[in-house]
């Protein structure tokens, strides 16, 4: 799969103003997101060649140097995303006011509903952009795959994956034609002093979490997933919708592509 | 008398040639003024000027590279020439003074180079009595120089610019002035609508260009919030984001947090 990506900085005090246009020109409300998202950093394993089973199909010569160059040579970042809902986030607050009957109202254990072993995963993985051809617009090749419930980091290691860290992305979503508009924001987790080696088990508060732009910058992403990447006429076709959507948001944000080396994936 | 050596003829001939040329030339800018409709633009104009210009200028050097040949030398008619059907082309060659109109040009043409050329030498005072004659001494030239671009800009910083039209003309009603000028463009008369000058005409244009297509599409009351976004959001003058997008994506992609590489 191939995705075509325009990317714009939103200021926040642009934010609302920006949902309710965006609400208008797709004809349809938000939809509210919040992700758990890891970042895992792919590290060499002796043997990775061997692990991969015979196709039946004898590759000799120069299929073997490029095999090897694709297997050994590509180390890249991937990412671990899991849904999550705020009602996950650890409660602080006794929720007694809402429901004096509830059977936990002590602040250990209330609105703390989330359960890390049952969280659903998904893998994302995302190429280097390409470079150079379509240089007004960021397209890169992407892949995604559904992961085991709970604990990913056994599963992850087995496959030569190390955890580097994670944050949290909350955003809106809108549908306009066949463009995802995304609009969101980081949020980075409370430190405490040392940066944990796994994934959270247990949520913080989500007053806690934090932007990673402090202002409350957004930033708005608008995409196109293309199923064949190899086909020009569908990408030309895609390219061009991306640029008709910039058009038509010209006057309030500014569309654009961004730097390739800041979505390199290639873990050195 | 003797007959004309080959080298003469030449120098005859080219000058014929470049004769050729001005006449080419002039022709061609005097055909392109009299029958395009609306008139050549400023850059075609002006090419034409400068070829007709340099056209003048070879001539000139041509002609006083050769002054003495052709100063010396005079037509005759020949024996077999034929006079009874060529007579007009005959007494064209043997004429020794000028047409009665070329001379009023030559003369005015040396006037005005003398008047140039006093008013040069004498300074200001002589240059105004000249300018009579249609040129200005280079003092004056000078003085009008220094004078005009300072002028321009006090004239300038007076108005608010921005828009087609200035507002006295709008006061008095587009569509007359536009009438008064014989514009026959329609021009935009955007100022009156809303109020942010000080964006390029162009991007005016295009904004203009969005909301119409949006029209088209599908209903107008949010279009018009659009097109009005970028004005509210400089007079909120909000903060701008602080951390650039690329390292919010170079850290949603690879853990490194902004400030660091």
């Amino acid at each position: 799969m191939h995705e075509l990506v325009l990317f714009a900085s939103v200021p926040s005090h642009q934010h609302h103003e920006l949902l309710q246009q965006l609400a208008g020109l797709t004809a349809m409300q938000p939809r509210h997101r919040l992700e758990r998202r890891l970042i895992f950093k792919a590290y060499r394993r002796p043997g990775l060649i061997n692990t991969r089973g015979g196709t039946g199909r004898d590759v000799q010569g120069a299929d073997i140097v490029r095999l090897n160059k694709m297997l050994n040579g590509g180390m890249f970042y991937t990412q671990v995303i899991g849904p999550i809902s705020e009602a996950d986030f650890h409660n602080t607050k006794p929720s007694s006011s809402a429901d004096p009957d509830h059977p936990m109202s002590h602040d250990e254990a209330a609105g703390n509903s989330y359960d890390y072993d049952s969280q659903p995963w998904k893998l994302e993985f995302r190429d280097i952009p390409e470079a150079g051809t379509r240089s007004t617009i960021t397209a890169r090749l992407t892949a995604s795959a559904t992961l085991p419930r709970g604990d990913i980091v056994t599963p992850m290691d087995a496959w030569g994956y190390s955890f580097v860290t994670e944050y949290v992305v909350e955003g809106d979503v809108f549908i306009h034609n066949d463009i995802v508009i995304f609009l969101h924001r980081v949020l980075q987790y409370p430190s405490h002093g040392q940066e944990p080696h796994e994934p959270r088990r247990q949520l913080p508060s989500f007053r806690d979490m934090s932007p990673l732009e402090r202002t409350g910058g957004y930033i708005l992403q608008a995409a196109i997933t293309v199923q064949d990447g190899s086909n020009q006429e569908l990408m030309r076709t895609a390219s061009q919708h991306l640029f008709g959507l910039r058009e038509q948001l010209k006057s309030v944000v500014r569309l654009e592509h961004a730097d390739r080396l800041s979505l390199d994936t290639r873990a050195k | 008398m003797t007959t004309p050596t080959p080298d003469q003829i030449k120098s005859l001939e080219q000058s014929r040639q470049r004769l050729v040329q001005l006449t080419h030339s002039l022709g061609s800018l005097i055909t392109s003024l009299n029958q395009s409709d609306p008139l050549p633009s400023w850059p075609s104009l002006q090419s034409q000027a400068s070829i007709i210009s340099s056209n003048l200028l070879t001539l000139s050097t041509h002609l006083s590279e050769n002054h003495a040949l052709l100063r010396g030398i005079s037509a005759y008619p020949a024996p077999e020439f034929p006079t009874k059907t060529h007579a007009n082309t005959l007494e064209q060659l043997l004429r020794t003074k000028l047409d009665p109109r070329v001379e009023d040009w030559v003369s005015r043409g040396r006037r005005a180079d003398e008047n140039l050329v006093t008013g040069a030498t004498t300074g200001t005072t002589a240059g105004m009595t000249a300018g009579a004659g249609g040129g200005l001494s280079e003092g004056d030239l000078a003085a009008l120089w220094e004078w005009a671009p300072v002028e321009a800009n006090s004239e300038a910083r007076r108005r608010n610019w921005g828009g087609n039209f200035t507002l006295e003309e709008r006061e008095r009603g587009v569509q007359s002035v536009a009438a008064e000028l014989g514009l026959r463009r329609v021009l935009e008369d955007e100022g009156s609508e809303e109020e942010d000058e000080e964006e390029e005409e162009e991007e005016e244009e295009d904004e203009m260009e969005v909301v119409g297509v949006r029209k088209s599409v599908s209903g107008t009351g949010f279009e018009f919030d659009i097109a009005a976004a970028p004005g509210v959001a400089a007079q909120e003058g909000g903060v701008a984001p602080v951390v650039p997008l690329d390292e919010i994506l170079r850290y949603m992609t690879t853990g490194v947090p902004p400030g660091q590489r």
